[in-house]
This record gives C-alpha cells, structure tokens and sequence, in this order.
C-alpha cells in the first residue's frame, strides 16, 4: 500500500499507471552494477520514480574526472567512496526508498550474494568482462538485465529477457579491447534514461521493449537507429543454461 | 553490396558471397570492435553477404 506522502509524490506517474502501477514499482527490488556516468542517471531516476529497494555497488572512489557526468557525486565527494555518495544522493532524493549501497568490486565469487533477492538487474558496468558476468546471473536467477554502454557521443541499450531474447554474449561475442572511453554526461543521460524506462515498463508489463533489439544512440548526428537480434543457438552462456534447465 | 560504416557514411562494394570477417579486414576495420548487422539483423563475421545486401557495421561501446 502506498501512504498519503507517497500517493502525493507520485501523482504524476499514478495519472500514467494508477495506484497499483506504482505499487508495482514499490514492490521492485533492483539492482545497478555501478555507480558512474550511466549508474548516476539510472539510480537517480529509479530513486525518484519510487522502485522499492536500490541496491548500488562500486568500488571505486570519486575522482575529480568523474565529476563532468557522473551526477550523483558533488565536489566535496572527491576521494569519498562513490557507494557512500550515492547513498547520500539517492536517500536525499527520496526516503521513501531503502537504499543499500555497497562498495565491492562484483566477481564471479560474489555475484550471487550481491543479487540475492533482487528482481532486475541494470547494467552500469564500463567494461564487457563484468557484464558477461551479470549476463550469466541473469540467465542462471531468469531475471531480465537492462543493458546500456556509452562513449563520446554514443550509445547502445537492449533488454535481456533469459529464455525469450538473445542474451548478452550472443548480441556481443567478444569484449571489445579495454580503453579509457571519451564521455559526454548527455550520452550517460539518453542512454541510462532509456534503461529506466525499460525497467519501468518491464515492470508494469506494458510497452514495446527493447527485445531482440539493439538500440543505438548518435549524438553527433542526432540519430537513433535499431538493429534486430536473435539467439545464437551455438552461444556458450545461453547454451548452457539451455543445458541446465 | 552497400556499407554503412560506423559514422553513419555509406559505400558501395563489388563482392559476391564474401565473408564478412574479410569484408571487414578490407575495410581496414578490427572485427573485435564491432559488430554486424546484414539487411538490418546482427549476425555472426562468419556468414557470408553477397551482392544485394546491407551491412551495417556498428562500433561496440563498452563505457559507463
């Protein structure tokens, strides 16, 4: 049930998907895979929009490089942990929501206590080593995992739904080769913004997801394009949870 | 068949049932950076693309 204080906080979004939309989304037990550029905008919004519980992890700390797009961390926050900030940040927000930030680094020893009782999994990683192990949780707890990644002025995002859409691995084989990327704070916020609005929608089951599509951001020329994907039968992280069903 | 290259430019090539993987390496492009899409749906560097089709080479971004 939600209480007067929220029912006044969330007018805007009861008139889009009523009392029990928002209900829904109280209910919701999300989890983000850091807490920088895209992890900013999508803990930020996912606090504002009233999911229920955020659980944010990094290991990092904030540096003053940070500070052009990861909006979740102020200057007095350099060399602060950016779980710790982001604490501060997303309970300011909003203390309607319970917030666990936590400051580890997310290995394949502790991924699975990290997503134990969590609904849905937002990738905020900058780097593919740590998606592909979210993509395996993911398929292994068969809950969906809201993909993005920027750099400059670019982006892509996607919806893994396990057993229904390509997985991470099939849409993206290989990593790409480790690089310090270019980042514009905007591309973080198209981007992390469209993966919000995929939980959201997830969540109250209406919509048109990013399902076996690959969405992709061109700031510089304005554009947004879509690419279709399907399961690659011979993909070593689906088929083997094919294998395990 | 026609190309269109990660910064949105266009290019038409005379190749009949090509690799994609040499496609992209007579591009100058690294296949590890990127991904395909022939007549609009990703598929593997392995397949083959012939005259009247459309790849679309997409730059992988990994930042967060």
């Amino acid at each position: 049930m939600l209480n007067d204080v929220e029912i006044k906080r969330y007018s805007r979004q009861i008139r889009l998907f009523g009392e029990a939309g928002q209900e829904k989304l109280k209910r919701t037990r999300v989890f983000i895979a850091g807490a920088g550029g895209l992890g900013s905008i999508i803990s930020i919004y996912m606090a504002a929009a009233g999911f229920g519980r955020i659980r944010i992890v990094d290991c990092d700390s904030v540096e003053l490089s940070n500070l052009n797009r990861q909006i979740l961390h102020e200057s007095d926050d350099v060399g602060r942990d950016k779980a710790l900030s982001a604490y501060e940040t997303l309970t300011g927000i909003n203390p309607e929501v319970e917030v666990e930030a936590l400051v580890e680094t997310i290995s394949k020893d502790n991924i699975d206590n990290l997503l134990q009782g969590s609904d849905l999994i937002m990738d905020a990683m900058d780097n593919f080593p740590t998606r592909y192990l979210l993509n395996r949780a993911c398929l292994h707890r068969k809950i969906p995992l809201f993909h993005g990644a920027i750099s400059g002025c670019q982006g892509q995002a996607t919806t893994i739904i396990p057993g229904k859409t390509a997985c991470l691995r099939c849409i993206f084989p290989r990593s790409p080769p480790a690089a310090i990327f270019p980042a514009l704070g905007s591309t973080c916020g198209v981007i992390g913004s469209i993966q919000v609005t995929e939980a959201v929608k997830y969540v109250q089951g209406s919509g048109e997801l990013l399902a076996n599509r690959l969405l992709l951001w061109d700031g510089r020329n304005a554009c947004m394009d879509e690419v279709a994907c399907e399961r690659n039968l011979g993909c070593m992280d689906c088929r083997e949870m094919d294998v395990n069903k | 068949m026609k190309i269109i290259l990660s910064d949105g430019s266009r290019k038409e090539m005379k190749l009949d049932n090509s690799c994609i993987e040499e496609v992209l390496k007579s591009l100058g492009i690294n296949p590890v950076e990127v991904i395909v899409a022939k007549n609009g749906k990703v598929v593997s560097e392995d397949e083959t693309a012939g005259s009247g089709d459309e790849l679309k080479i997409v730059r992988v971004v990994h930042g967060g």
